[in-house]
């Protein structure tokens, strides 16, 4: 090729790029949501004398821009292939790959989120659980980098350090249920952080029998034929990856339970263990017990007690309390990420509880800003 | 608006490149002139009267000083001297009003409450073109500009408004009224923008992330100091070669040759010979309106080492409003001095040891020039780099991230040195310049590439800011 035709193709290229991504602007519209990312978008900014004025317009557009920009999730891909292959990054974004998992770099430890998490935890603690006769226990879930990270050579904390200042932190008279040496990374997603519920019966076996409710029930595990893409998935957007399938347990015992969960209303709705038609909506693993709900209720007609648990949780615990609901008249599922701690007393009874459980992840307690006061 | 955005690559230069190639010839300097307004007020809103008055001041002056040169010397020289101050007094007021106020109150314990004055984008470089418009107007190596649409094309260009290069006016004087536009021309500005936006993206932005990275860590060692060193200083380089790649690159679209601002900086072989490569047009700038002035080197020894001093302690304040570039400045005037005393000649003989003696002292600078928390932290630096901070020589978190970060860093490396250009010209005279024709395909193919890979970055990350708009 001489200079001469390099000179038209270069230039050419350049204005065909430029045009087509700014046609495309107009010619796609603007999207309100966007499935992957599972956030709304930033809209057309408000155009006033005042916003031109004060530059919020301008910086408005500007993440606008980004979040209309044609193909996004196609350019997220790019620029994750060019990180993992050309730059040989080994994390793009805090997240990595290693071995068909997907999973977020953990690190360094934040002592400033975890002592968040305890000042909620003994809030929690002191305002529901000091003066009854409920006891309490407290478990925390490793994430998958505490059994990736060191095998795919990325940085990760100490989680032996990070359970142990959360032990510690939390009131003395509370047991601890260690479950680490139960799981491993294979329990979980490959795309997803969450645990697959059926890798985890030997772990609500664990947390059931230092509760002194040993289960015996066996589990049908039903397998969805719906291609499950984690968050992770979408996160990372990176090409080739495969999906996971996500598979639910169940037995006479799960489905004779009667579920409940608080709706906007502030009444107790009907509701139900496994909403299989959100398996097919934009987080699949929201089909366990309904995903991000402030409070939720299970109810046991043929539990083998008449005992009471009342468990503040976190996303992780919405696949294994279907599995704890054999030994339990009647669980109730607290999430103050969505309901302030003090509200909770105007629908829980405290009073009849007779265990209780923390159950958080560590990814949880490392983002502890979301727990509310 | 950044060159490096989204709503600069893919709604601002479309709509320019349209109003410009569409309006007739007469016009294109006054579509330069509307578009570049709106480029500075989209980032600056009301601050851009202070360019339009500066615009307008400039004008009249320009023309004053020209018209009373038949009336004897005074005149001219009284509209300079106004021209100066006004100038100088823009950039004073907002650049350096907090940091006088705080210095009086340290050394007198009083408590004037700081203004709070925000900088506008830029007006370190457009006031230094203005001045040297109106200096060189009256130094008669330029005619003033009688259309005001010409001077204000000349001063607001886009291009070259908000970090430079430091375009003189008597460089585009011939220009801003004849130039031509081809595809030879507007293919080369794709070269050199691309080129420029990649530097910016995909290694200046890499190399920040180090550096904070490095600053956030808790697990800080020498290696990971020297590390900070090498990476901060390339990080400034591509960042600003990079932005200075695309300002050239753009002003090929609209038919206009800029000066170069950098020049492989980092091979030189002494300090005055650095200064010769970086920043070019800021380097030259002081020496032909400030160095040349006070006598230049024509003067006995002491005035000398006053010249120098006083020119980079100004190059320094030019920088920031910060006693640390204020050092880093008079950092440069020591080594300068001593290279003339005696250590050039030497320098000259120790063909390695130059090199390493450049770039350890340059990477010192530079942990001056980034410490924005003061010369303690400056010092705290530089004391770690030297193994007096009690830290450890290597920590597991300094491996993990050089094996994170070594592609980008061996890129930046080897991409600070002429190694690339040599062996693209290499390439293209293979088989008796027959390699040209395949270099050609190469270029028409990596260079879209790097544009949409450059444009994948910006979608998926909000973290770019340009180091030099600061200044």
């Amino acid at each position: 090729m001489n200079s001469k035709i390099k000179n038209y193709l270069l230039s050419g290229i350049f204005l065909l790029i430029v045009a087509f991504f700014t046609t495309s602007y107009f010619i796609k519209g603007t999207s309100d949501f966007s499935d992957a990312e599972r956030r709304a978008l930033k809209q057309f900014p408000e155009l006033s004398v005042k916003t031109l004025e004060n530059g919020k317009f301008m910086t408005e557009f500007e993440t606008f821009s980004l979040d209309q920009f044609p193909m996004r999730d196609t350019m997220r891909s790019i620029k994750s292939v060019f990180e993992r292959f050309v730059f040989a990054n080994k994390e793009s974004n805090d997240l990595y790959y290693h071995k068909g998992h997907i999973a977020s770099l953990l690190y360094p430890l934040d002592k400033t989120m975890l002592d968040y998490a305890l000042e909620r935890f003994n809030g929690l603690y002191d305002r529901y659980a000091k003066q009854g006769d409920a006891k309490v226990y407290f478990s925390m879930i490793p994430d998958k980098s505490a059994y990736l990270a060191d095998e795919a050579g990325v940085l990760s904390v100490d989680y032996k350090e990070f359970i142990d200042y959360m032990i510690a932190g939390m009131p003395q008279d509370i047991e601890y249920i260690d479950i680490s040496d139960l799981l491993s990374a294979d329990d979980f997603y490959y795309t997803d952080q969450h645990w697959r519920q059926e890798s985890i019966t030997d772990v609500a076996n664990a947390i059931s029998d230092a509760m002194g409710n040993p289960l015996s029930d066996e589990y049908t595990k039903v397998t969805l034929e719906t291609p499950f893409y984690g968050t992770y998935y979408h996160q990372a957007a990176i090409p080739g990856v495969s999906p996971d399938s996500i598979s639910y347990l169940t037995n006479d015992t799960i489905e004779g339970c009667k579920v409940s969960l608080l709706d906007g209303y502030g009444k107790m709705a009907g509701s139900e263990m496994y909403v299989l038609s959100y398996a097919e909506g934009r987080d699949p693993y929201e089909m366990y017990l309904s995903g991000a709900q402030p409070l939720i209720t299970i109810e046991n007609p043929n539990a083998n007690t008449d005992k009471q648990l009342v468990v503040f949780r976190d996303s992780f615990g919405s696949s294994i309390m279907p599995l704890l609901a054999e030994s339990y008249a009647k669980i109730t599922l607290c999430d103050i990420r969505y309901i302030a701690p003090a509200d909770l007393a105007n629908y829980v009874d405290f009073e009849n509880c007779d265990d209780m459980l923390f159950l958080y992840s560590t990814l949880i307690v490392d983002a502890a800003t979301a727990l509310r006061k | 608006m950044l060159f490096s955005g989204i709503p600069f690559l893919y709604f601002f230069l479309p709509c320019v490149l349209i109003l410009y190639y569409l309006a007739p010839k007469k016009l294109k300097n006054s579509v330069l002139l509307f578009t570049s307004l709106f480029f500075y007020a989209w980032g600056e809103q009301t601050k851009t009267v202070f360019l339009i008055i500066s615009i307008l001041l400039g004008y009249v002056f320009g023309l004053l000083i020209e018209k009373t040169k038949t009336r004897g010397k005074a005149l001219p020289r009284l509209f300079l001297v106004l021209s100066v101050v006004q100038n100088l007094s823009f950039l004073c007021y907002f650049k350096y009003t907090d940091f006088f106020i705080s210095n009086i109150n340290a050394l007198t314990g009083l408590s004037i409450p700081l203004l709070k004055i925000v900088l506008p984008i830029g007006i370190s470089f457009y006031t230094f073109q203005m001045l040297s418009y109106t200096v060189d107007v009256y130094r008669g190596n330029v005619k003033a500009q009688k259309n005001i649409v010409n001077l204000g094309a000349y001063i607001t260009m886009f291009p070259q408004l908000i970090a430079g290069p430091i375009v003189r006016y008597a460089d585009v004087e011939t220009q801003l009224e004849v130039r031509t536009h081809s595809f030879e021309k507007f293919s080369y500005g794709v070269r050199r923008f691309v080129l420029g936006l990649g530097k910016k993206i995909l290694i200046a932005n890499r190399l920040g992330e180090l550096c904070d990275i490095f600053r956030e860590s808790g697990e800080q060692s020498v290696v990971f100091y020297w590390i900070y060193a090498i990476a901060y200083m390339l990080h400034i380089y591509f960042d600003f070669s990079g932005y200075s790649d695309m300002a050239i690159g753009l002003g090929n679209f609209f038919g206009f040759k800029f000066i170069e601002n950098f020049n492989y900086p980092f091979i030189s072989k002494s300090v005055t010979e650095f200064w010769r490569r970086w920043h070019m047009s800021l380097g030259t700038w002081f020496r032909d309106y400030v160095y040349i002035p006070l006598g230049g080197n024509r003067v006995h020894f002491l005035r000398h080492i006053f010249n120098i001093l006083v020119v980079w302690m100004l190059t320094g304040m030019w920088h920031g409003a910060s006693w640390n570039f204020i050092i880093w400045g008079l950092y440069f005037a020591v080594l300068l001095t001593i290279e003339k005393l005696f250590l050039l000649k030497l320098l000259k003989k120790a063909p390695i040891i130059n090199r390493i003696y450049l770039l350890v002292f340059v990477a010192i600078s530079f942990i001056i020039f980034n410490a924005d928390k003061g010369m303690s932290q400056a010092w705290t630096d530089i004391r770690a780099m030297f193994g007096f901070g009690g830290l450890p020589a290597i920590s597991a978190e300094t491996v993990y991230y050089i094996k994170c970060y070594a592609a980008t860093l061996i890129v930046s490396i080897i991409g600070a040195t002429p190694i690339p250009k040599m062996i693209f010209a290499k390439l293209c005279e293979i088989k008796n310049g027959r390699g040209v024709k395949v270099m050609n395909i190469v270029e028409a193919i990596v260079l879209p590439v790097m544009l949409i890979v450059c444009t994948a970055y910006l979608v998926d990350g909000s973290f770019n800011p340009f180091l030099y708009f600061r200044f």
